[in-house]
C-alpha cells in the first residue's frame, strides 16, 4: 500500500517536503521511521514526533493505505514534553 | 477562527471574532519576537507550520479549554515565514462572561499551542540561523557568532 510523508522544520532540510513511499500493510508508523533511519542513518540523532493524518500518533500505530505520515521535530516551545 | 497567516496579525479581527454578547472580558494575548535570545542578538525570526494540522490543533485545544472554564469564544492565529523583530508571531483572544476565567484560559492556552502545535522557530542572526527547541543533537548551521556575550 502506498502512504505520503512530509517533514518540517530540521527533517524537512534532510528530507525534503514530501514523499511517497510503498509499505507492507500492517506496518506501523515507527518501522516506518526505521526503515528511514536504516537509509539515512544521520536522521538517528534528530528526536521525531508523529503525526498520521494530522493527529499525533503513537510509534505502534498501524498506518492505512493513504494515510498522510508526518515526521517532524518537538515543537520549538515544547521542549519539556519528552517522550 | 483558527488561522496559520502569512500577512501580519491583525487583532482587531481575533477580537471581532469571540465577540459575544455574553461576554464581560476579552483577554488577549499577543507574542512578540524578541531581538535577543539566549545571549545572541537576534535579526530575525521564521516560523514554519504543518498549516491544517496546527489549525486543528488549535481547534482542540479551544475545545479543551471551553470544557475546563465557562468561557464563551476563542480564536487564534499564528504567524509563519519571516516575521521582523517586535512583530506578532502569535495571537489569541477569548471571551468570557468574567475576567477571571478568560484570563486563565488564555494563559493555559498559549502554554499548550508552545507546547503541542506543530509550529517550528527558527532564529536568524549575524552569522547564521538555527532552529530553535530539541531538534537534533546539532543544528544544521552553528553560528561563529553564536556564542558572543550579550552586550
Amino acid at each position: 500500500m502506498r502512504v505520503r510523508l512530509v517533514f518540517f522544520a530540521a527533517l524537512r532540510e534532510r528530507m525534503g517536503a514530501r514523499a511517497e513511499r510503498s509499505v507492507e500493510p500492517g506496518t506501523t508508523v515507527g518501522a516506518l521511521w526505521r526503515a528511514l533511519v536504516a537509509e539515512r542513518p544521520e536522521l538517528a540523532r534528530i528526536l521525531v514526533r508523529f503525526a498520521v493524518n494530522e493527529v499525533y500518533v503513537e510509534p505502534g500505530h498501524r498506518l492505512a493505505n493513504g494515510d498522510e505520515v508526518a515526521f517532524f521535530p518537538p515543537v520549538s516551545g515544547g521542549a519539556q514534553e519528552a517522550s | 477562527m483558527f488561522r496559520i497567516v502569512r500577512m501580519p496579525i491583525v487583532l482587531e479581527r481575533l477580537v471581532r471574532a469571540v465577540r459575544d454578547p455574553a461576554a464581560g472580558a476579552v483577554v488577549v494575548f499577543l507574542g512578540t519576537t524578541r531581538n535577543r535570545n539566549a545571549g545572541r542578538r537576534v535579526v530575525r525570526l521564521e516560523y514554519e507550520a504543518y498549516g491544517r494540522m496546527a489549525a486543528a490543533e488549535m481547534r482542540r485545544l479551544a475545545a479543551e479549554a471551553e470544557r475546563r472554564w465557562p468561557i464563551r469564544k476563542v480564536a487564534m492565529a499564528h504567524r509563519v515565514g519571516l516575521v521582523p523583530i517586535g512583530q506578532a508571531s502569535v495571537a489569541i483572544a477569548v471571551s468570557a462572561g468574567h475576567r477571571a476565567e478568560a484570563f486563565a484560559a488564555c494563559r493555559w492556552l498559549i502554554d499548550r499551542l508552545k507546547a503541542i502545535v506543530p509550529i517550528w522557530k527558527r532564529e536568524h542572526f549575524r552569522g547564521g540561523r538555527v532552529w530553535i527547541g530539541p531538534q537534533s543533537g546539532s543544528p544544521s548551521r552553528r553560528p561563529r557568532a553564536a556564542r558572543r556575550p550579550s552586550r
